[in-house]
């Protein structure tokens, strides 16, 4: 591969060096940070369906252990690289450690494609993986997660394959399971009601009312809808929701003046998120074009479908009204997007902390699994709300006083944070 | 059809008459059935039982004579009201039944008699008629058998005794052993036998002439003599050369095929009715005490026969199915028939394929105990011309003419026709096979499906376009027979709608005499609360020509399976997806993840309600909610999705209201033989039929039925094209020998190239994602499905984008093909996706998807002339002109000189071609089929341009305020399908223009001409003109449509206007 081409990893090590300079790393821990404190590059020879023998090559990266056990997910995919997986870990890193939880950055994988692979073999892979990895990782040093491709069938197997080979029981060995077997409750709402945490707290800073407050939402999957519905529970006003139309293939905006009422439109919505337009005509929505829910007169942005939604070419529409941007999905703005959002004084609560509530239900399930005790549901979104708040203004407390953007901010409070912990444990 | 109350309360009465016959003769059948019932007893039960079946059974009294004993009722009298018949047995009365009414009694047709109580009698006598012979023989037999016996312990020559017996009986049968004992000796070689057959030429009537008239009499003595003395030789012959078991065995074979050979000529004889036919093979039925041991080359003489007159001439369904079907299956067969008399119908393409497949499987079952079991729900047919009796009954032969007139009066003309049929009344005859075929289905909900016979000439292309109804069948017997006669009509009627008149028209078949049979089927199912439906349905492909990961193969098969009626699954939906799977590949699921499991799980259902009594799709979610515990195989077709785990449901988890049920099938595919079986039948009805096939099924919890099975190169869009081997290389833009499907690609004129080497140096992940977007709009831009997208590696790739372009469904929708290359990069070969991230959405728009791997032996891959053909990306979307390097978009008419890209893919052989043609580089075969469909293509876009060119001439350019009028678009370039738009272009002075005015013009003749379009077509639109004003300024600066005017690739044609000097 020619050097000009897209690399994850060189752009992730682009983006800690910006970071780097401003916090005045010195070279060691630059080097330190740059890089990956270990990777495990490992062969998992798998029987076949049909006899034969296929050798699939795996990997795991720790980025770094510092602040607690690496954490991080496990990667099917055809054409993993492990610069792709490299990349991904530093940027765990980063994440674990700006809601201030208690946990490093990993990322693992398999090349393969699990559309040419059977049940069985998957299995087989994932008990393979585990194999090579049981001294290696475990729920004191290191923790997956599902992530491309894999989910909570693959964490059993793996969970099984790591108990036996240790004859005992782990179930903090690995997050994302089931509810029942070891997976927390509250998994669901959490980074919808996440992103509204810092929302809550960023309007308090602004000394703005929420129940004064309208907000327009991109998406309406699982993080828009539980988002939506704290907002409203908290007395804000959602006057509309954007969501992508399967049968015809483009997105609409449904809009209510007088507010959407969540629980209408969740019961004329599919699981995908998508909102049958002729009933929600029939109950008085307006049926506006998918880009329209940026321009609306409203405080509070919350794009939550996909990345490079909000771009150079459209961010000039939004309303001088908006006060607050949430971005709910990963990367949903771009970076010239991101310069007219500076210009237009819009407060930025960026991806990697609005959304937060994801990894710190992780950390949740991991910490009720190692006592074996699982909370109710009120008390994971007390404890969640608790993070998110404290996360929130650690990095808007920085962003003030250094005068910097919340973006910057949140990536300097982590890194300087990762920074630290090696420090304090002597290693730079 | 309920028009007045009259002839529906007639038609009651004259059920209840039928009802009462049918009772009646069911109590005698019953009765002679009994293998061991004395005649003696029979006659004495038939006696006692007709009167139940007469109008007046208690002024009824019954007389029978049989060889000079009388039986009669008690409190017997005669009177002068009666009816009689004879009873026949081999041409000769024996015997006499009289049925008298005691009182005078109200006219009917015949005296106080009605006609169905005459033919009541005539049937039951010659009922009688087979019952006596049947007795007759099977005394033979027996005396045979106990000869056969003391043969075996006594002397020799007792075999005598046998035929001195049958001469006795039976003259004609023993002059026919006699010559065939001849024969046989000859066989043998016996000289003096030959001798015999050479001089003494006896004709077999001989006999007769005793009781022919006096002149005769001198010959007969003379022949007399010869017989006898004739006879006792070949006695004596057989008697010195045979041993008595030879000559026993065959005399018994002889007899045999004597009794058969009445059933022989009936059927051979190509003017016999159906109505003869099936008298004759339940006589060959009835008289066959045991099941005779015909010679093979008779039976399959015989099957060959009557499968030309039930099914098709065709020869290759004749030489596959002669091998599997039975005579006896003939049998019940005609007892689940109803045709008019003297019919000379068949049953259609769709009966056949069933009757043979169905036998095929029950026969190879022998070999494997995984399709045994296999069902077909029960069917009764209507004999093919039955529609046309139904027309001529009600005087509707005009409607036959229907199909040489212009396919705009068809279209007008339609519903009038499906409400004539439905208007009138099916002849009485057909009305009571009906009300038969009623009794014997019960209330269970029927499908009335057509079975045509132009099936069986063109496949299932055709078969689409007839109708199948679903009926509920709930109510009274009334209510259910005036629905099915109804249903049946609207089928009739669709032999006249413009659809299939207009595909004929197209292939010269107009004068192929179309008739059509009918199936009345029992819908495969259960009830579910007041629904009714079949825990899963689909059909099944033995070849797959949608293979999500290489290591599927072409002949591990592809089913499409669906909860409930398998309507969903049969056709492509918009809205909803079934399940696929690869029986050969079992554990190969499309769907991997819990969230692509959840988005491609089917939604909606189809099923019959039985209290609306109307055919309905429904959401799988209610119907679980209100009627989940009643669900058949319910852990087989659901699971339960839980955010990030999927896992078959039980009973249970319908307890829990918030659980998210799913249809996956994960059960049925992984822990039962279920695919294992549908592999085997697929397989095995491939092996036999020699064909690939596809067939449809259902399972109601219990069992597997087969519900329909077709050659699979019926299925127009998946035959394999002719690949050309004179090909100059310079022609050949692509080579790919690696994972070929079959499916047709229709001629391209754009090709939108991304550059793989200039993909993967891009190194800001922002312009990559670009790509994407520039794809997307390119996919609206460029004609539907008359482009091409080739890219490197994973068309979708969402996490890595460098490992292939981000696109969505929406952004490669109107597509004809997507086409992934994979590029070696240094000694790496990247994975390809084969379209993974939306198959199913590729399946169901029919999207082709094709891997090329340029790098392989043998492959060509011409680079160049993506490289060198000119760019037109900034002309068509100037905002992503900086990304000319990566994105080419060719413009394949303009670039070549007027020639298209042609996609030949070919699965048996392995091979796909891209070609750059033009229309004579077409080889021959496929000239056939593209004249036709060209030819009826062309005529869209010649008349949309005539239409353009009256339209400008008939625009008053001065009066309006017009410099200029453009028609571009499919118009322009000759690709105008039936449901185009036609695009101008007006060239307006801003000044002069008279907008409103011209507005309301082009609207009024918008609106005429979509309305024409409409009857000629059948497409509905809201106008047909797609009206678009540039001004001097647009020109000027070639913004929006005016860029269209002398544009490079695809610039708008001038048209001629009134008063207009240009």
């Amino acid at each position: 591969m020619s050097s000009k081409d897209f690399n994850a990893f060189e752009m992730a090590q682009a983006q800690f060096d910006k970071v780097a300079d401003i916090l005045n790393l010195d070279d060691s821990t630059r080097q330190l940070l740059r890089n990956p404190l270990r990777e495990y590059h490992f062969s998992i020879p798998v029987k076949m369906d049909d006899g034969s023998v296929k050798v699939f090559k795996g990997f795991r990266v720790q980025h770094n252990d510092a602040r607690g056990p690496a954490k991080g997910g496990i990667r099917f995919h055809p054409q993993e690289t492990v610069d792709t997986v490299k990349a991904l870990a530093t940027w765990m890193t980063w994440k674990c450690a700006v809601v201030n939880i208690p946990l490093g950055g990993g990322k693992g994988g398999v090349i393969c494609d699990p559309h040419n692979l059977s049940m069985r073999e998957q299995e087989n892979i994932c008990r393979g993986w585990v194999r090579q990895l049981a001294r290696n990782v475990g729920p004191l040093n290191d923790v997956p997660a599902p992530d491309v491709m894999t989910n909570g069938q693959h964490m059993l197997w793996m969970l099984d394959e790591f108990e036996t080979i240790h004859g005992a029981k782990y179930p903090g060995f690995i997050t994302g399971k089931p509810v029942g077997m070891g997976g927390s409750l509250g998994r669901t709402e959490a980074t919808g009601y996440g992103v509204i945490y810092t929302v809550r707290e960023a309007l308090k800073q602004l000394n703005i009312d929420i129940t004064k407050t309208t907000a327009s939402v991109q998406g309406f999957g699982n993080v828009a809808q539980y988002a939506i519905e704290l907002y409203t529970l908290l007395g804000g006003k959602v006057i509309c929701v954007s969501c992508w139309d399967q049968e015809d293939q483009v997105s609409y905006t449904f809009k209510k003046a007088d507010g959407v009422d969540l629980n209408v439109l969740r019961s004329i919505t599919n699981k995908f998120g998508g909102i049958d337009k002729d009933k929600a005509k029939e109950l008085g929505y307006e049926i506006l074009g998918g880009d329209i829910w940026i321009e609306q007169d409203v405080d509070i942005l919350i794009p939550a479908a996909l990345e490079n939604q909000v771009r150079g070419d459209n961010a000039q529409k939004i309303s001088k009204k908006v006060k607050v941007l949430a971005e709910g999905a990963n990367g949903p703005t771009t970076p010239e997007a991101d310069k007219i959002l500076q210009e237009k004084g819009i407060f930025v609560i960026p991806d990697f902390l609005a959304n937060a509530g994801g990894v710190t239900c992780s950390y949740f399930e991991q910490v009720q699994c190692n006592m074996n005790y699982y909370w109710e549901k009120e008390e994971v979104l007390t404890k969640l709300d608790s993070k998110m708040t404290a996360a929130f203004h650690a990095v808007s407390d920085l962003a003030s006083k250094r005068k910097m953007f919340m973006r910057d901010a949140a990536y300097v409070i982590s890194i300087n944070r990762v920074a630290q912990a090696c420090r304090d444990r002597g290693w730079v | 059809m309920k028009t007045t109350n009259k002839p529906a309360d007639s038609l009651v009465l004259e059920l209840q008459e039928r009802a009462k016959e049918l009772n009646c003769l069911y109590i005698i059948e019953d009765t002679l059935n009994k293998s061991d019932i004395s005649a003696r007893q029979a006659f004495h039960t038939i006696i006692n039982t007709l009167p139940q079946g007469c109008q007046y059974p208690d002024s009824c009294r019954v007389k029978l004579f049989y060889e000079d004993i009388t039986y009669q009722t008690s409190e017997f009298e005669e009177s002068k009201w009666f009816i009689q018949v004879d009873i026949v047995v081999q041409e000769k009365v024996v015997g006499l039944i009289k049925l008298f009414y005691l009182k005078e009694l109200p006219k009917a047709d015949f005296g106080p008699f009605l006609k169905g109580e005459k033919k009541l009698l005539n049937t039951v006598a010659e009922r009688l008629g087979h019952f006596i012979l049947h007795k007759k023989l099977k005394n033979v037999f027996k005396e045979m058998n106990d000869v056969r016996e003391t043969v075996s312990k006594s002397s020799k020559g007792e075999w005598q005794i046998v035929l001195d017996m049958i001469r006795k009986t039976d003259p004609n049968l023993f002059m026919s052993l006699m010559r065939k004992l001849l024969h046989f000796l000859c066989w043998k070689g016996v000289e003096e036998a030959e001798m015999l057959m050479k001089h003494a030429s006896i004709k077999r009537r001989v006999v007769e002439f005793e009781e022919e008239s006096d002149e005769n009499k001198p010959m007969k003595i003379k022949k007399i003599a010869n017989y006898d003395e004739y006879v006792d030789t070949i006695i004596r012959l057989a008697g010195e050369n045979l041993t008595d078991d030879i000559i026993l065995a065959r005399i018994q074979k002889w007899i045999q095929e004597d009794k058969s050979s009445g059933l022989v000529k009936v059927v051979e004889n190509q003017d016999t009715s159906l109505t003869e036919i099936s008298d004759a093979i339940r006589k060959y039925y009835h008289i066959s005490p045991e099941k005779l041991e015909l010679s093979p080359s008779t039976v399959k003489g015989l099957r060959v026969s009557l499968l030309r007159r039930f099914f098709t001439d065709q020869l290759d369904f004749i030489s596959v199915a002669k091998e599997y079907v039975k005579l006896t299956d003939f049998y019940k067969l005609i007892d689940k028939m109803i045709f008019p008399p003297a019919s000379h119908g068949k049953l259609g393409g769709k009966s056949a394929g069933l009757f043979l497949s169905y036998h095929i499987i029950s026969k190879e079952s022998e070999n494997d105990p995984l399709i045994q079991n296999i069902k077909i729900p029960k069917t009764w047919y209507i004999s093919s011309d039955g529609v046309l009796y139904f027309m001529q009954y009600n005087n509707l032969e005009e409607v036959l003419e229907q199909k040489y007139k212009e396919i705009d009066e068809v279209r007008i003309e339609y519903p009038h026709i499906v409400q004539l049929f439905k208007n009138s009344e099916f002849p009485p005859d057909i009305v009571k096979g009906l009300s038969v075929a009623l009794d014997d289905l019960g209330e269970k909900p029927l499908i009335v499906r057509s079975s045509s016979l132009l099936e069986d000439q063109l496949g299932a292309a055709f078969s689409g376009k007839y109708k199948s109804l679903f009926l509920a069948n709930q109510g009274s017997k009334e209510d259910r027979l005036i629905a099915l006669m109804d249903a049946i009509a609207e089928v009739y009627a669709s032999t006249f709608s413009p659809d299939p008149i207009e595909y004929r028209a197209e292939r010269g078949l107009l004068d192929f005499h179309e008739e059509m049979g009918v199936m009345i089927q029992e819908v495969v199912g259960v009830k579910v609360g007041n629904y009714f439906l079949p825990a899963f349905a689909g059909v099944a492909f033995s070849t797959n020509e949608f293979r999500w990961s290489p290591r599927i193969k072409r002949n591990d098969g592809l089913i499409r399976i669906v909860p409930g009626l398998g309507t969903r699954a049969v056709d492509r939906l918009s809205d909803d997806y079934p399940l696929l799977a690869s029986p050969g590949q079992p554990s190969l699921k499309v769907n991997v993840t819990p969230e692509e499991m959840f988005r491609y799980s089917p939604k909606k259902i189809d099923v019959i309600n039985l209290e609306t009594n109307e055919f309905e799709s429904i959401h799988i979610k209610d119907l679980i909610k209100k009627y989940g515990q009643e669900y058949p195989n319910f852990s087989e077709v659901f699971s339960v999705y839980d955010s990030n785990i999927v896992r078959p449901a039980t009973q249970f988890d319908l307890d829990d209201e918030k659980k998210e049920l799913i249809v996956t099938f994960d059960k049925l595919f992984i822990k039962t033989d279920f695919l294992k079986k549908v592999d085997l039948i697929l397989k095995t009805l491939q092996a036999k039929i020699q064909s690939p096939i596809d067939i449809e099924f259902a399972c109601d919890g219990n069992d597997f039925y087969l519900l329909q099975c077709r050659p699979q190169s019926f299925t127009g869009d998946i035959t394999s094209d002719n690949i050309p081997k004179d090909i100059p290389e310079e022609k050949i833009l692509f080579t790919a020998k690696k994972f070929i499907s079959n499916g047709r690609v229709p001629e391209i004129t754009h090709i939108v190239y991304v550059d793989p080497v200039h993909y993967s140096e891009i190194s800001d992940r922002n312009r990559l994602l670009q790509v994407g977007r520039a794809v997307g709009k390119l996919n609206k831009l460029l004609p539907k499905r008359k482009f091409i997208l080739i890219g490197p590696g994973r068309w979708g790739s969402r996490g890595d984008i460098k490992l292939g372009v981000s696109v969505t469904y929406s952004d490669i929708n109107n597509t004809a093909m997507l086409i992934e290359v994979a590029k070696k990069k240094g000694n790496y070969l990247p994975d390809l996706s084969f379209g993974t991230h939306f198959f199913q959405d590729l399946v169901e728009a029919n999207i082709r998807y094709l891997p090329l791997y340029p790098d392989n032996e043998g492959i060509i891959f011409n680079e160049s002339f993506f490289h060198n053909s000119v760019n037109i990306i900034r002309d068509l979307i100037p905002e992503y002109s900086h990304l000319e390097d990566t994105i080419k978009v060719i413009d394949v008419v303009n670039s070549t000189g007027g020639s298209i890209l042609k996609v030949m893919m070919n699965a048996d052989l392995n091979i796909a071609l891209g070609v750059i043609t033009d229309e004579t580089g077409v080889s021959e075969s496929e000239k056939v089929h593209k004249d036709l469909v060209e030819n009826h293509s062309g005529e869209h876009w010649k008349w949309r341009m005539k239409i353009a060119e009256k339209i400008a001439s008939e625009l008053d350019a001065e009066k309006f305020g017009i410099k200029a009028m453009y028609v571009f678009g499919s118009t322009k370039n000759t690709i105008a399908g039936p449901g185009s738009d036609i695009n101008l272009l007006i060239h307006i002075n801003e000044k002069e223009a008279k907008l409103n005015d011209l507005n309301l013009w082009f609207e009024g003749w918008s609106l005429c001409l979509s309305e024409i379009n409409f009857l000629r077509t059948g497409y509905k639109s809201p106008g047909l003109l797609d009206i678009h004003y540039v001004n001097d300024e647009d020109i000027k600066h070639k913004s929006g449509f005016a860029s269209k005017i002398d544009a490079v690739t695809d610039a708008a044609a001038p048209l001629k206007l009134k008063n207009n000097q240009s």
